[in-house]
């Protein structure tokens, strides 16, 4: 064996491959063993959470859908018809058109004639039997005005209503009440979909506080062990966040999956009726939808073990 | 240094230095301030005034966050030998060593454990779990548990308050040998005839006070008796 060297293994490696042995085992190890093992008194805290992320998946995703409908009829409500006088003169209406174009509130501007009028009220159930009992076409002119944000349309309606290419009696389409309803509903939805929400998310942290508060205690010999003979603190509370994380990724996946299949259920069938009550709502939107709700589990979990330690476990 | 709880002194005004190599006893009357004392030395409790250094740690100023780096440095033994009763003996001596260093590798803890419960003369009882051994064994799986890391000082409060008489005089012989490794070894007893017999440093504590620091060798009064 003479000339012959045999190389020893670089100790820094040994050492590095102890401490992640060690952490793994631990953290991780420590925490799948005692999950299952506490799975009976993790039980309430995993269905709970599990119902709780699937409200929250189902009820952002209606949200979602909301959101689009909402940018939907805001399109469409932001649209401000201004009704033109008959004998409204060409400079009269020119002179108005430039007053619209050169302000910042508006986004776009479009004239509209009488015979395009007609042939658009023509299109609208009811209204062909409206201007056939008219000798005369009844549609006035206008100018079609597209406001940039809905808050808009008071300030612009005031500023046309006196115009004198403007018909007096039935200057514009804008109607308060409407407007005012529909921003009404809206906020009144937003809010009691975050509240909620909020209420969910407060239900959820307390059960598994609770929980993870009952495996403190079931490990407390281990815990005062671990501490005196020298464990660091995150060594001694990692578990326990992990423990925490594993039962908000459990209830985080079920909750994720039945919010994907449901959604996929419904898109596949009665893909049209569903786009048009919930636009944007697809398959992938579906996915993300379900894997945010499996990391919203996971740091829904951690966070309350976190919660519980500092409130129950002693340094 | 001073411990106070509200407004009752549990240590008033304490002071002493545990030298390496020594084994201490510290007595005293139920209510005299020795688990505080111990608990302070551990970093359990922080002095309500004073100075305690414990292997180079400022204890008295220490953060929380560095607690577990004093407790790497100081053994420590109860009573109620607190084993973890789902490990076996050399599990829960290398769970000692590994929960306090992550550096230590599964063959080099296993290796330490052995020789721990060896130098405990528990070399044969690696695999018995703790409610397979008498209460003197369970606590001598305790002290190899405690010194397995070699800390330059070991605690013990009471540890032979749940043992019979023949026990704990082994128990004493196995702390006359961790001393005589050069480690500080300071046991918190009720236990008159070991004291006495054992002439050991002694240091007496009444209602809070250290009435008494008698050195080794010399057989002294236990004046704590006549309070308790």
């Amino acid at each position: 064996m003479a000339g012959v060297v045999v190389r020893g293994r670089f100790p820094r490696r040994r050492i590095v491959q102890a401490v992640v042995t060690n952490l793994v085992r631990h953290l991780f190890g420590g925490a799948a063993r005692s999950w299952a093992r506490n799975l009976g008194s993790t039980a309430p805290a995993l269905g709970s959470m599990t119902l709780l992320l699937l409200m929250s998946g189902l009820v952002g995703l209606t949200g979602f859908a909301l959101h689009n409908l909402q940018q939907v009829e805001t399109g469409q409500a932001s649209l401000l018809h201004v009704y033109l006088r008959d004998d409204a003169t060409d400079p009269d209406v020119i002179m108005l058109s430039q007053r619209l174009q050169n302000d910042a509130r508006v986004a776009g501007l479009t004239y509209v004639n009488k015979a395009q009028a007609l042939e658009r009220a023509q299109r609208i159930p009811g209204l062909p039997q409206l201007a056939d009992a008219s000798e005369s076409n009844p549609f006035p002119a206008s100018l079609d005005v597209q406001v940039k944000t809905i808050d808009d349309m008071a300030a612009i309606d005031a500023l046309v209503r006196d115009d004198v290419a403007v018909d007096p009696v039935y200057p514009t389409s804008y109607d308060k009440g409407a407007y005012q309803r529909i921003q009404a509903v809206l906020l009144g939805t937003a809010v009691a979909g975050f509240a909620f929400l909020g209420l969910l998310g407060f239900i959820a942290v307390t059960v598994t506080a609770n929980s993870i508060k009952a495996a403190i205690h079931a490990r407390r010999d281990e815990i005062t062990i671990m501490q005196l003979v020298g464990a660091p603190r995150w060594m001694v509370r990692g578990p326990f966040v992990v423990e925490g994380a594993i039962t908000g990724a459990a209830a985080g996946l079920v909750a994720g999956l039945i919010t994907f299949g449901l959604t996929f259920a419904a898109i596949t069938a009665a893909a049209g009726a569903f786009m048009r009550f919930a636009p944007g709502v697809t398959v992938t939107v579906a996915a993300l939808a379900a894997a945010i709700v499996l990391l919203v589990g996971l740091g829904l979990g951690s966070g309350s073990s976190l919660i519980s330690l500092r409130r129950h476990m002693e340094t | 240094m001073t411990r106070i709880y509200g407004s009752r002194v549990a240590l008033d005004d304490v002071h002493l230095e545990l030298l390496p190599g020594e084994l201490t006893f510290l007595v005293g009357p139920s209510g005299a301030g020795k688990t505080t004392l111990l608990k302070l030395i551990n970093r359990e409790l922080r002095p309500t005034s004073g100075r305690l250094w414990v292997a180079g740690l400022a204890a008295h100023t220490l953060k929380a966050s560095r607690v577990a780096e004093l407790r790497r440095r100081v053994g420590v033994v109860f009573q109620d030998y607190k084993l973890l009763p789902r490990l076996t003996a050399l599990e829960n001596v290398a769970f000692g060593l590994q929960a306090g260093d992550l550096r230590v590798s599964d063959e080099e803890a296993r290796d330490r454990s052995q020789d721990a419960l060896d130098a405990v003369g528990l070399g044969d009882r690696g695999d018995a779990f703790p409610h397979q051994l008498s209460g003197g064994q369970q606590q001598r799986v305790a002290v190899a548990r405690a010194v397995v890391a070699q800390p330059p000082l070991l605690i013990a409060d009471e540890p032979t308050g749940n043992l019979d008489q023949e026990t704990a005089w082994e128990m004493m012989d196995l702390f006359e040998d961790i001393a005589a490794w050069g480690t500080s070894v300071l046991v918190a007893t009720h236990n008159v005839a070991i004291v006495t017999r054992l002439q050991r440093r002694v240091l007496t504590l009444v209602h809070g006070r250290l009435v008494r620091d008698q050195p080794a060798g010399r057989t002294g009064r236990m004046a704590w008796l006549a309070s308790s």
